[in-house]
């Protein structure tokens, strides 16, 4: 597989030499790659365009199928077939799919934990290593990874776009969820590498809908219609992995975004969650995981899905499906009930809001539009949620709640490939922010936020530690992402050691720790002794951050159990005049 | 003049620590540690407004400063320095309480003078929804 991947890497390498300097600029493409749709779009010369296969209108399925020795992914086989079919064979066992939700992810995580119940095997051994997964392929597992299974997707993706543009792609800019760690943005930047498409950027998905709103508030001042004036949105995004808030400020073609928030709740959740409760014994179903069960729980996620659909429209909805094997579900689902099921989903999405807008240190009278985007947000109650917590009776309609991320993802990567438009059309600039905190270990094990979330980027912030213990020549500095008050409650990034600190009293050195973070988003921290100064101390470290690889879900514990206390940090309170 | 980093609970460049970054890498000057350099611009100097300047004047100084200055719409040349003072600057300026501060700090008959027909406007800073 892997060689199958390399030979077209290079193949597509040389080619885009020969022709791409010559004959056309080299425009990212914009990818939004969801959990279980995925969508490709591009700069046109004049407007960004939504590339469709020709008979998939709701954009591809991400899923790659595993069959004997072909690899299939969803960018082209699903208009092949008819859709039911198609679905039946998904769940079939030979296909993966969810790779947005496992990707990067330790087998100890709960949303690899909760994926158990895919029609796939997913193994875990909950020790803080990558989850074990496998597609069914001739009846037997055969094992791959996240990344694989995406990079596998996303060559079909590449050809396809080529074959549209009849030109070689290079350049892409994807979308992301907020609540991405940085260590599964690597994960993505690498699943890219594979397959030859360099990133430009990893655009959080609601600012990609924030830049598709400034365009077109840009373009309403353009024929005269806008106002000019500064306009507030609130931008509400939930696929079926993930759910995003985003708050931003737009005038002048500027967007700035004041806060991010999000969460991994999504579609896929609400679906487990209706299973469960119309199979209450769904989860002794698939621990056995032999083929009869895996068609069960296909059949079931199917009627399933099919019904959460239908009652986005309508109040009841009959669920008639046989299980085979003597399990049977016959029932009439209401709305009523379907929202009981999923009151715990909605009340975290009510939290995302809420935290979004405290962050942004607004009210609901501060919004002007309510931009809802994602799959979920067909769903009448996420909609009476989001809107009722914003006082508004109806959502902006301006933009294709499916096509809007992948749309500002497109208009991303012209203005990043450097394209200018005469019409002005592409003079935009989206200002972001860090959507989770970012620090360090220090003063016991707790974490000490040195880059605040919501901080614009490009951001460069520092911090003035001390040593915990008398003659304490080194130190550990262990880097953080995440909201928790304690070190362990957050993603792990990276780690270094200062050495060849002068032996003095505990608190008497100053070290310096600078977190910077660049406009393409990379995370470098520097760190060092300043006092005292002098040929006697060790240089300062610069470290790019994350420098974890797979399996670090024990590191955090395997450091302190090494080290225990002995190269802590502490806080040295800030000085109001040095 | 110099006090001005003592203020940085917002990121001062070239204030504790200087990294500066040479065509996309960053190179560090730990000997440039320690000296707080004084900015050579106030805050209100960055920004190009009056010392009495209205929040809504502040932001759409800001907002067109960025568009000449971020590394995304071509300040490249200058790399973040550019984009990390005018934001500190915009970030205090923005907030009425981190305002109050800052026109505290600026000691010296210039920033007396500057002062003076600030304080009108205060009040409706604080009053106005800031954030």
């Amino acid at each position: 597989m892997s060689e199958q991947v390399n030979i077209v890497a290079s193949d597509s390498e040389t080619t885009g030499e020969d022709k791409s300097q010559l004959s056309f600029p080299d425009v990212a493409i914009g990818i939004d790659i969801g959990t279980s749709n995925c969508s490709v779009a591009v700069w046109t010369g004049h407007q960004v365009e939504l590339l469709e296969n020709t008979r998939n209108q709701n954009g591809m399925r991400s899923y790659v199928m595993f069959k004997d020795d072909t690899l299939s992914a969803g960018v082209t086989r699903g208009a092949t077939r008819e859709h039911g079919h198609e679905e039946r064979d998904i769940l079939s066992g030979s296909a993966i799919f969810n790779m947005k939700r496992l990707i990067g992810r330790m087998d100890t995580d709960e949303v690899v934990q909760a994926s158990k119940g895919l029609p796939f095997l997913v193994q875990t051994l909950g020790i803080g290593v990558r989850p074990f997964i496998a597609a069914l392929v001739n009846n037997v597992w055969r094992s791959t990874t996240p990344e694989e299974v995406l990079a596998i997707f996303l060559l079909e993706l590449k050809a396809f776009v080529e074959m549209h543009l009849k030109h070689p792609v290079r350049n892409a800019v994807l979308t992301i969820p907020v609540a991405f760690s940085r260590f599964q943005q690597t994960r993505i930047e690498r699943a890219c590498a594979m397959v030859g498409l360099h990133v430009l950027r990893l655009m959080p998905e609601p600012t990609a809908v924030a830049l598709l709103y400034a365009q077109q508030q840009q373009q309403l001042l353009h024929d005269n219609m806008g106002s000019g004036m500064e306009k507030i949105a609130l931008i509400f995004n939930m696929g079926a992995g993930y759910c995003d808030a985003a708050v931003a400020d737009t005038a002048g073609g500027v967007s700035q975004i004041r806060a991010l928030s999000g969460r991994t709740v999504g579609g896929e959740d609400i679906l487990q969650n209706v299973m469960r409760h119309l199979l209450p014994y769904f989860d002794s179903l698939y621990v056995d995981q032999t083929m009869d069960r895996i068609k069960s729980t296909g059949l079931l996620r199917m009627a399933t899905q099919d019904a959460i659909h239908k009652l986005s429209s309508q109040q009841h909805v009959e669920i008639n499906v046989d299980l085979g094997d003597g399990h049977k579900v016959s029932k009439i689902l209401g709305r009523g009930e379907f929202e009981t099921v999923n009151h715990a989903i909605f009340e975290k999405c009510e939290r995302i809001i809420k935290q979004c807008l405290a962050d942004a240190k607004l009210g609901p009278d501060d919004i002007n539009d309510v931009i809802l985007v994602g799959g979920c947000s067909r769903i009448p109650k996420i909609r009476s949620v989001v809107l009722g917590l914003c006082k508004k009776k109806d959502s902006y309609g301006g933009m294709d709640p499916l096509e809007a991320a992948v749309l500002g993802a497109a208009l991303e990567g012209a203005i990043a490939s450097g394209v200018t438009d005469p019409s002005g059309c592409l003079d935009l600039l989206t200002i972001q922010a860090t959507p989770m905190n970012l620090g360090i270990r220090a003063d016991g094990g707790n974490f000490v936020a040195i880059i605040p979330r919501n901080t614009a980027v490009p951001a460069r912030r520092d911090m003035l530690l001390t040593t915990m213990h008398d003659n304490q020549t080194e130190v550990l500095i262990v880097v953080y992402e995440g909201e928790g008050n304690q070190a362990e409650e957050n993603h792990l990034l990276g780690y270094f050691k200062i050495t060849g600190i002068p032996a003095a009293g505990k608190g008497a050195v100053e070290i310096n720790v600078c977190m910077d973070i660049d406009a393409a988003n990379v995370l470098r921290v520097f760190a060092g002794v300043i006092k005292p100064q002098g040929q006697a101390v060790p240089p300062f470290v610069e470290v790019r951050m994350p420098t974890m690889d797979d399996g670090h879900g024990w590191c955090g514990q395997a450091l302190a159990k090494m080290y225990g206390t002995t190269l802590d940090l502490a806080v040295l309170p800030k000085k109001l005049h040095p | 003049m110099a006090s001005f980093a003592s203020t940085a609970a917002t990121a001062v460049p070239g204030g504790c620590v200087a990294g500066a970054r040479r065509g996309g890498r960053c190179v560090f000057r730990a000997s440039a540690a320690m000296a707080v350099a004084a900015p050579s611009r106030n805050h209100y100097e960055v920004l190009g407004v009056e010392a009495g300047a209205s929040r809504g004047e502040i932001k759409a100084a800001y907002r067109r400063l960025a568009r000449e200055v971020h590394p995304d719409a071509g300040g490249g040349a200058a790399g973040d320095e550019d984009f990390l003072r005018l934001h500190a600057a915009y970030a205090t300026l923005a907030d009425p309480d981190e305002r109050a501060r800052y026109d505290r700090t600026m000691a010296g008959p210039a920033a007396m003078l500057r002062r003076a027909p600030a304080s009108f406007r205060r009040r409706t800073w604080e009053t106005d929804q800031c954030w």
